[in-house]
C-alpha cells in the first residue's frame, strides 16, 4: 500500500516538474530577434499563414508567430486587451477598425504601400487599417453546369435582367435539374451579405441610413427593396432546400454547387475555400445580383477590401515590435514574395494595384475582373453590432417563409430605428 | 507553546485555510465585485475609458424584451429538462441497482454522455437530426421530412432531449449513491410488515433518499439554467433566435454587441435569479429530509 502511494507521489511530482519545463520551453529556443505575434481571424488561410510566418521567422531573423482564433473578432481582442497582452497586429474586419482605431492602432497614413491601394481604412483622415484583400459577392455560378443543360456557352452578362435569369432558371429546370440555386441560411450571408446590399445598392447609402434611423425611409416602396427581394424570391423559389431551408449545410450546399448539381448559390468568393474540397469544376464564376433595374447595378458585383491588419499601440508592444510589424506589411504589399504569398499561396485577390500576379482560383479572378474595372459597389462598414444576429433572424424567417415581405419591411424598419451604428 | 493563543489559532487557520481563502477571493469575489462594478458602466469590453452611466444598465436591461424572452424560453427549457432529466436519471439507477445483469456496464454506459463536451455533443447531434433523422424519415415516408432544427419547437424539443441524454447519467449516479444508502434492513422490514415493492419504495427508500433528490434537482437546475455550450453547438439560437437561451443572449449583449455593461448587468441578474431559486429549492427540500 505504502510503496503504492510513493510510486504515485512521484509519477505525480514528475508529471509537474515536466510541466514546468515546457512551460519555460517556449522562450529558450526563440531566435534573437523581435517576437511579434499576428491574430488571424481567416480560418481558410489558417495554414498557408502558419507556413508563411516559418519562412519568414527564419529569413527575417523576426519571431513571427500566427495565432488563429474562431472567436467573434471584438469579443476575442477584448480578452486579449482586458490581459494587457494584445496582438502585435490583428486581423479584424473594417468596422473593427472604426471601433478600435483611434485608441488602439498606430498611425499608418507615411507608409509606402497607402498610395498603391484604394482600400486601406482611414478614421480621421490617418489610416489605421492595412487591407489584406479584397472580398466581391453575388451570385456564384457553376458554367459547366448551365452548359451541359443549355448546350451553349454561358456568359453571365446575358442574364443581368431578372426576366433573362428566370428564364434560364427554366430552361435548367426543362432540362431536368430540378432546383438550380442554392441558399446559405447563416445569418451572415443573409444579413450582412445579402440585406446589406439593399443599403449598399442605393444612390446614396449614407442618407439611405440616416432616413432608416430616423424613421423617415418607406422601405415597403423602395425600389432597391423590391427589386432584391425580387431576385431573392426567385433564388429562394428554386432553391433545393426549399423545404428545409433553416436546416440546410452550409458543406452541402457547396458541394451541390461544385459537383454541379445545382446551378446558382449566393455567396462570395470565401466559399472557394469550401468549394474547391469537394469535385469541382473550374468553370465557375460570380456574376451580379439578377434585376430589372436601369441603374446598372445589376452589373457590378458588391464588394471591397476586406480584412483589415491594424497595429498596436499599447505600452504591450514596443517600438521595436512596431518597426517589425510595419516591416510585415510592408513586406505583404511590397516585396515579391510577399505579394506572391497573397495571391497565389493564400488565393486572396490582391488589393495593390502593384501587384499584377494572376489569381488562382475561378471566383478570386471574376472578382479581379470586376475590381479591375471598377465594377464593384463598395461595402457599407457600419452596420450595427447586432445587425447580423437580429436582421440574420429576420432574414430567416422570411426564407422559411414565416413572413411575408410587407412583414419584413415593418421589422426592417423598426430595427432601424433603435440601431447604433458601429464605429461612426 | 500555548495553543489557546489568538495568534496561534489565526496561523493555524491562515496555514489550512489561507491558500483555498486566498484563491477564492481572487478566481471568485474580486471578479464578482468587479463585475459588479462593470455592471454601472457602459464599457464596450475594448475601450480605454469605461464611463460611468449609473444605473442605466439596469433600466435597460428590464427593457431588454430579447433578454426577457430568452429568459422565459430558458425557464420552460428548464423546468421540462430537470422534469424529464430526473424521473429518467431516477428509474436507471432504480435498474442499475435492482441487480440485472451487467449492472455495472449499464452504469458507465449511461454515465458516458457526460464525459463528452457540451460542444462536441451538440454537433454530433446535430449531424443526427439534420442528416440521420431525416434519411430515416425518408425511408419510411418516402418524401425528405424537415428536419426538427428547422422548426421552433422541434429545436426545443432536441435540446430538450440532448440535455436529458447528457444529464441523466450524471444525475444516475448520484441516486445510485442514495439508493445504496438506504439500509435494505428497513426495506425489508417494510415487506414484510406487509407493504408490498411499490409502496415500500414510495414510502421508505423515497424518504430516505431526499437528500440526492435535494441534490440532483439543484445540481440539474442550476445547469439547465446557465446551459450556452450546447445552445451554441446545436441550434445556435437558430431558426430565427427562437432558442437563444439566456446565457447565450448575455454573450451576445456583451461580446458580439459590444455592450459589455449590459451583458454584465444581465449576467448579474441571471445570477441572482439562479441564485434565489437554488437557495430556495435546496431550503424546502432540506427541511424534511429524514435522518437515516
Amino acid at each position: 500500500m505504502k510503496s503504492w502511494k510513493r510510486i504515485g507521489s512521484t509519477i505525480l511530482a514528475s508529471v509537474v516538474a515536466l510541466g514546468m519545463l515546457t512551460a519555460c520551453g517556449g522562450g529558450g529556443s526563440a531566435s534573437s530577434g523581435t517576437k511579434i505575434t499576428l491574430f488571424n481571424s481567416k480560418v481558410e488561410i489558417e495554414t498557408q499563414l502558419e507556413e508563411m510566418a516559418e519562412k519568414y521567422s527564419e529569413e527575417k531573423g523576426v519571431d513571427l508567430e500566427v495565432i488563429y482564433s474562431g472567436d467573434v473578432v471584438a469579443a476575442h481582442l477584448a480578452t486579449k486587451y482586458a490581459s494587457n497582452d494584445p496582438y502585435t497586429i490583428s486581423m479584424v474586419d473594417a468596422k473593427d477598425v472604426y471601433s478600435l482605431a483611434e485608441e488602439h492602432a498606430v498611425d499608418l497614413s507615411d507608409e509606402s504601400w497607402v498610395s498603391d491601394t484604394d482600400y486601406a481604412v482611414s478614421v480621421n483622415g490617418k489610416v489605421y487599417g492595412f487591407p489584406l484583400c479584397v472580398e466581391g459577392r453575388g451570385i456564384i455560378y457553376n458554367a459547366d453546369a448551365i452548359e451541359n443543360i443549355t448546350g451553349e456557352e454561358f456568359d453571365p452578362a446575358d442574364y443581368k435582367t431578372l426576366e433573362a435569369f428566370e428564364g434560364l432558371i427554366d430552361e435548367l429546370k426543362d432540362g431536368g435539374m430540378e432546383s438550380p440555386v442554392g441558399i446559405m441560411k447563416e445569418d451572415w450571408s443573409l444579413a450582412a451579405h445579402f440585406l446589406s446590399e439593399v443599403v449598399e445598392q442605393q444612390p446614396d447609402a449614407d442618407a439611405f441610413v440616416e432616413q432608416l434611423q430616423a424613421g423617415t425611409a418607406d422601405v415597403a416602396n423602395n425600389e432597391k427593396f423590391n427589386q432584391l427581394f425580387d431576385a431573392f424570391d426567385v433564388l429562394k423559389d428554386n432553391n433545393y432546400a426549399k423545404n428545409n431551408a433553416i436546416s440546410a449545410e452550409r458543406e452541402v450546399t457547396e458541394q451541390k454547387l461544385a459537383e454541379g448539381e445545382i446551378a446558382f448559390m449566393f455567396g462570395g468568393n470565401w466559399d472557394w475555400s469550401v468549394i474547391n474540397a469537394y469535385d469541382y469544376t473550374e468553370n465557375m464564376g460570380i456574376m451580379p445580383i439578377p434585376e430589372d433595374t436601369e441603374d446598372g447595378t445589376n452589373e457590378k458585383l458588391l464588394g471591397g477590401g476586406a480584412k483589415m491588419l491594424f497595429i498596436d499601440n499599447s505600452d504591450a508592444t514596443t517600438d521595436e515590435q512596431r518597426e517589425a510589424a510595419k516591416e510585415f506589411l510592408k513586406w505583404l504589399a511590397e516585396d515579391d514574395e510577399g505579394k506572391s504569398f497573397i495571391v497565389e499561396t493564400a488565393n486572396l485577390v490582391s488589393p495593390f494595384k502593384s501587384n499584377t500576379l494572376e489569381v488562382s482560383d475561378p471566383l478570386g479572378k471574376s472578382i479581379k475582373e470586376y475590381a479591375d474595372s471598377g465594377n464593384l459597389i463598395p461595402n457599407y462598414d457600419y452596420n450595427p453590432d447586432d445587425y447580423i444576429t437580429v436582421m440574420g433572424a429576420e432574414m430567416q424567417k422570411y426564407l422559411a417563409g414565416e413572413e411575408d415581405r410587407a412583414a419584413f419591411a415593418t421589422a426592417y424598419e423598426d430595427y432601424w430605428k433603435t440601431a447604433t451604428l458601429s464605429g461612426k | 507553546m500555548k495553543t489557546n493563543k489568538l495568534s496561534y489559532k489565526m496561523g493555524q487557520f491562515l496555514m489550512f485555510a489561507g491558500p483555498a481563502g486566498i484563491l477564492f477571493c481572487a478566481v471568485v469575489i474580486v471578479p464578482f465585485f468587479y463585475g459588479l462594478y462593470l455592471t454601472f458602466t457602459s464599457w464596450d469590453g475594448v475601450s480605454l475609458e469605461k464611463p460611468f452611466v449609473g444605473l442605466d444598465n439596469y433600466a435597460a436591461a428590464f427593457a431588454d424584451t430579447a433578454y426577457w424572452s430568452s429568459l422565459g424560453r430558458t425557464v420552460v427549457y428548464s423546468v421540462i429538462s430537470v422534469i424529464l432529466v430526473n424521473v429518467v436519471a431516477f428509474f436507471l439507477a432504480y435498474l442499475v441497482t435492482s441487480g440485472i445483469k451487467g449492472q455495472n456496464f449499464f452504469r458507465a454506459g449511461f454515465f458516458i454522455p457526460n464525459l463528452i463536451g457540451g460542444i462536441v455533443l451538440g454537433y454530433v447531434w446535430k449531424f443526427v437530426f439534420n442528416r440521420a433523422f431525416v434519411s430515416i424519415g425518408e425511408a419510411l415516408s418516402g418524401t425528405a421530412p424537415g428536419s426538427l432544427l428547422s422548426t421552433t419547437n422541434g429545436a426545443m424539443f432536441c435540446l430538450i432531449l440532448v440535455s436529458v441524454w447528457q444529464y441523466a447519467g450524471y444525475m444516475m449516479l448520484i441516486y445510485v449513491a442514495g439508493f445504496m444508502g438506504v439500509d435494505n434492513s428497513l426495506k425489508e422490514a417494510a415487506l414484510i410488515d406487509g407493504c408490498n415493492s411499490t409502496r415500500a419504495m414510495w414510502h421508505v427508500v423515497i424518504p430516505l433518499m431526499r437528500a440526492s433528490f435535494v441534490q440532483c434537482i439543484f445540481l440539474s437546475t442550476t445547469r439547465c439554467f446557465m446551459v450556452y455550450d450546447l445552445n451554441l453547438s446545436l441550434t445556435n439560437g437558430e431558426p430565427f433566435s427562437s432558442s437563444v437561451m439566456a446565457a447565450m443572449h448575455v454573450y451576445n449583449q456583451a461580446f458580439v454587441y459590444k455592450n459589455y455593461g449590459m451583458g454584465q448587468t444581465e449576467a448579474l441578474v441571471l445570477f441572482v435569479i439562479c441564485a434565489v431559486i437554488g437557495a430556495l429549492q435546496v431550503y424546502f427540500g432540506k427541511k424534511g429530509e429524514v435522518a437515516a
